[in-house]
C-alpha cells in the first residue's frame, strides 16, 4: 500500500515537473526604452546602464530564478533608442508589447518619457516597471498596471525640503521664497507640492516668486533679475540636469547671490554637474540627498560601495557619469529579481501581486522599497542636503533634514 | 525689469543673429538650407571644448582658429555635395533631406566620441578675457566679473558674444560690399545663372560662401556652452530651427535681416520670459506664423522670395 502510494506521489511530481519544464520560456524578455541622444540623454543612459549591468550579472549566473517555472531562466533585453521624443518612444512603448510581446516593460527614465507609457501599458493591460517616472497623476486608484520602482513619487520629494523651511526657515530668518520650475510632470508635481506644504504649515513663510518655464529653457538671466526684485530669502529651481547646470551657470555669471539656492540635480547628478560648473559654483547649494550618496543597509544585492565598484570598472570609459541614477537602474533590476522570484506566474497582475508583496520589506541600496497601494514610490525618501567644498577641494554632502538622519548643520546665509 | 529684459534680449538677440548669418548666407548663394548649420554649431562648441579640457585654451583664441579649421572643412564638402544637389530638380526640398541626414550623422558620430552628457566650460573663462580687454581700455585692471551696461549688470560672457557677433556682422558686410569676392557673391546671390552667363565662377563663390557660412556657425558655437547653459551632442536640431525661424522674421538671404530677426526674436523672448515665462519657447514658431502670413518675404525682404 506504502509503496502503492510512494509510486503514486512521484509519478505525480514528476509529471508536475516535466510540465513546468515544458512550459518554461527559453528566455523572459524584458522590454525597456533608452534615450541615447537628446534632453533627457544624461538621466536615461545612467539608468539603462545600470539595467543592463544587473541583467549581465544575472545572464552569468545562468539567469533568474523565477519561482514560477522553479529554474533559473536567461534575461533577454529588447531596448530601443527613443532620442528624448515622447512621440518616438509612444511607438516604441506599442512596439515591446505588440510586436515583440515582451514579457515585461519597463519605462525610460524620467517623467517625460514615462508619460506616454502610462496609458499604453494600461490599455495592453501590460503591468509598467515605472523606474523614475515620478509623475504624481501616473498613480491612480484606478490603474492596477504600474510601479514606481526606484524614485520616490514626485509629489513627496520636497516634503523634506518644505519642512525644512517651514520649521527650522524662519528661525533662520527664512520669511520668503521663490520658487521657478520646469512646467514637466517630475518638476511641475514637485512645484505643487512645495506651494502645498508651506501653506499648509501655516509657519508665516510665503512664496513670493512662483513661475514656470517650458523644460527646454536654457537661460535664465532675465529670470534671475526678477527674483531677485522679488527678494527672496531662499530660492528654490526645482528643473532636469540641464536647467539646474544652465541655472547655476547664470547665477555665478550673473553675480547675483542669494541666501539659499535649492536646486534638484546638484546632490542626484554630482559628478556631473561638477563637470560642468565646478565646485565652487555648488558650494552652499542645497540639493536632495539621494541614495547614491547614502551608504543605506541592504538585504538584498550589493552596497552601494560595491556597486560603485563594478559599475566604475564595466563603464570606466562610457563617458557616463556615476549617480543617482545610476543607482536607479541597477534598483530596477534587484526588484525585478525579488518579483520573478515570487510570483507563481507571468501573468501581469500576479506580477504585481508579488511586487507589492515586497513593500517595506526590501531594503536595497536605495533604500527601503516600498509602495502606496496605488503603486507610488514612499519609501526611497531624499533628505535635505547642502553641498560644501572641504578642504581639500572635494565636494561633500551635508544632510540637514530631517534632524534624525542630519550630518551637520545648514549654513545659511550663504557666504 | 523691462529696461533689463530688453538689454538682455539685444545681446541674446545678437547671438542668435551670429548663428543665424552663416544660415542665411549659405542660402542667399545657394538657395539650400543647411539642417547641419546647428550641428557644425555643436561642433565648434565641442571644439572649444576639448582645447579648454585638454589644454586649457582660452575660448577667445578658439575664434579664428574655429573659423579657419571649419572654412576648411566647408570647402571640401561643399564639392562633395552641393554641386550634385544643384543638378536636381528641386534642390531647395532635396536640400533639405540631404542636410538632415547630415545632422544625423554629425550628431551620431560626435555622440560615439563624447558621449551623451552634458559639457561646459566655466563662465569665468570668457569673463576673464572681456575683464583684460575692458582693462586696456579704461587704462588699469578690471576684476573678472559680470559687466554694467546703463545701470543693469550682465554676464560677461553675453557681452562678449554680443560684440563677436556685432564684429561678424560688420565683417560679412565688409566682405559682401567692399570686397571683389563679396561684389561676385552677391551677384549670384541676385541671379545664379545671369552670374555664370557673365563667366562667374559660381562653383568657388559658393563653396567660400558655404565654407564662411558654417565658419560663423562655429564661431557661434565656441559661445554656445555660455549663451545656452551647455553643449551636447543633440543640440543641433534645436539650434537650427531656432536660428531659421530668426532668418525667416528678418527676411532669407539678407545678412542685416538676420540681424533685425535675431534682435526681434531676443527682445521678444525675454519679454516673454519676464511676463509670460511657460510660453517663451513657443516664440520663435509663433513669430515665423506671423511674419509668413504677414510679410512672407520677411521684414527686410524683397516682395517675392527669390527661390
Amino acid at each position: 500500500m506504502v509503496r502503492r502510494w510512494f509510486s503514486a506521489a512521484l509519478m505525480t511530481l514528476l509529471t508536475t515537473a516535466a510540465a513546468l519544464a515544458a512550459d518554461a520560456p527559453a528566455e523572459i524578455k524584458l522590454g525597456t526604452l533608452y534615450a541615447s541622444s537628446g534632453r533627457f540623454a544624461s538621466i536615461s543612459m545612467p539608468v539603462h546602464y545600470g539595467l543592463k549591468l544587473w541583467m549581465e550579472r544575472k545572464n552569468a549566473e545562468g539567469g533568474v530564478y523565477v519561482k514560477a517555472f522553479d529554474k533559473k531562466i536567461p534575461l533577454k533585453l529588447v531596448a530601443y533608442d527613443d532620442q528624448s521624443s515622447t512621440a518616438t518612444a509612444a511607438t516604441l512603448y506599442n512596439q515591446l508589447i505588440t510586436q515583440d510581446k515582451v514579457d515585461i516593460l519597463i519605462s525610460d527614465s524620467g517623467s517625460v518619457l514615462t508619460s506616454v507609457a502610462v496609458p499604453i501599458a494600461r490599455d495592453h493591460k501590460m503591468f509598467l516597471i515605472d523606474q523614475t517616472g515620478t509623475g504624481a497623476n501616473f498613480f491612480t486608484a484606478d490603474n492596477p498596471y504600474i510601479a514606481l520602482i526606484a524614485d520616490p513619487v514626485s509629489s513627496i520629494w520636497p516634503k523634506p525640503l518644505a519642512d525644512f523651511l517651514t520649521q527650522d526657515g524662519p528661525p533662520l530668518g527664512i520669511k520668503r521664497v521663490a520658487v521657478l520650475y520646469a512646467t514637466n510632470d517630475f518638476t511641475g508635481t514637485q512645484a505643487s507640492a512645495v506651494r502645498k506644504f508651506i501653506k499648509e504649515s501655516n509657519s508665516g513663510v510665503e512664496i513670493v516668486f512662483d513661475q514656470g518655464v517650458p523644460t527646454e529653457t536654457s537661460n535664465y538671466t532675465v529670470l534671475l533679475n526678477n527674483i531677485r526684485a522679488a527678494n527672496p530669502d531662499a530660492v528654490l529651481h526645482l528643473g532636469y540636469a540641464p536647467n539646474d547646470i544652465a541655472f547655476l551657470r547664470n547665477v555665478q555669471d550673473s553675480g547675483v547671490k542669494f541666501k539659499l539656492l535649492f536646486c534638484v540635480y546638484p546632490g542626484i547628478e554630482t559628478e556631473l554637474l561638477e563637470k560642468n560648473l565646478g565646485s565652487k559654483a555648488l558650494n552652499y547649494v542645497f540639493t536632495y540627498v539621494p541614495s547614491s550618496q547614502i551608504a543605506y543597509e541592504t538585504n538584498f544585492g550589493m552596497s552601494l560601495k560595491e556597486y560603485s565598484a563594478e559599475w566604475h570598472k564595466k563603464y570606466a570609459n562610457a563617458q557616463v557619469e556615476f549617480g543617482f541614477n545610476s543607482v536607479a537602474g541597477y534598483t530596477t533590476g534587484l526588484v525585478l529579481e525579488k518579483t520573478l522570484a515570487t510570483a507563481t506566474s507571468l501573468e501581469q497582475l500576479e506580477l504585481r501581486r508579488a511586487m507589492f508583496s515586497l513593500s517595506g520589506n526590501l531594503k536595497t541600496l536605495d533604500g527601503t522599497f516600498e509602495l502606496d497601494p496605488t503603486g507610488a514610490q514612499i519609501g526611497e525618501i531624499t533628505p535635505l542636503g547642502q553641498l560644501v567644498v572641504d578642504d581639500h577641494d572635494h565636494l561633500k554632502i551635508v544632510t540637514v533634514w530631517p534632524h534624525a538622519v542630519a550630518t551637520g548643520k545648514p549654513i545659511y546665509p550663504r557666504p | 525689469m523691462l529696461l533689463y529684459s530688453v538689454l538682455a534680449g539685444v545681446l541674446f538677440g545678437l547671438y542668435f543673429s551670429l548663428i543665424g548669418l552663416g544660415l542665411n548666407l549659405v542660402f542667399g548663394v545657394m538657395r539650400i538650407v543647411n539642417l547641419a548649420h546647428g550641428d557644425f554649431l555643436m561642433l565648434g562648441a565641442f571644439l572649444a571644448f576639448w582645447l579648454f579640457a585638454l589644454f586649457a585654451v582660452n575660448p577667445i583664441p578658439v575664434l579664428p582658429i574655429a573659423f579657419a579649421v571649419f572654412v576648411a572643412v566647408g570647402l571640401p564638402l561643399y564639392y562633395l555635395l552641393v554641386p550634385r544637389l544643384l543638378k536636381a530638380k528641386d534642390p531647395e526640398m532635396l536640400s533639405f533631406i540631404l542636410f538632415f541626414g547630415l545632422s544625423q550623422v554629425i550628431e551620431a558620430v560626435t555622440t560615439i566620441a563624447f558621449g551623451t552628457s552634458e559639457r561646459s566650460i566655466p563662465g569665468d573663462q570668457l569673463g576673464r578675457a572681456v575683464a583684460a580687454v575692458e582693462g586696456v581700455f579704461i587704462g588699469h585692471e578690471v576684476e573678472n566679473g559680470p559687466v554694467e551696461i546703463l545701470g543693469q549688470t550682465f554676464p560677461a560672457a553675453w557681452v562678449a558674444s554680443g560684440i563677436a557677433s556685432g564684429c561678424a556682422v560688420l565683417l560679412v558686410y565688409l566682405y559682401l560690399y567692399r570686397t571683389r569676392l563679396g561684389y561676385l557673391t552677391r551677384a549670384v546671390m541676385d541671379n545664379r545663372e545671369e552670374a555664370v552667363a557673365t563667366g562667374i565662377n559660381v562653383h568657388r563663390i559658393s563653396a567660400l560662401a558655404f565654407g564662411i557660412g558654417i565658419g560663423l556657425a562655429a564661431i557661434a558655437g565656441v559661445f554656445a556652452p555660455f549663451m545656452l547653459g551647455s553643449i551636447t551632442p543633440a543640440m543641433g536640431g534645436e539650434v537650427t530651427v531656432t536660428a531659421f525661424a530668426v532668418i525667416i522674421i528678418g527676411s532669407l538671404g539678407n545678412p542685416l535681416g538676420t540681424v533685425l530677426g535675431g534682435v526681434i526674436y531676443g527682445v521678444s523672448y525675454m519679454l516673454m520670459q519676464s511676463y509670460y515665462s511657460s510660453w517663451a519657447n513657443l516664440l520663435p514658431y509663433v513669430l515665423l506664423i506671423a511674419i509668413l502670413l504677414v510679410r512672407p518675404s520677411g521684414l527686410l525682404g524683397r516682395q517675392v522670395r527669390r527661390a
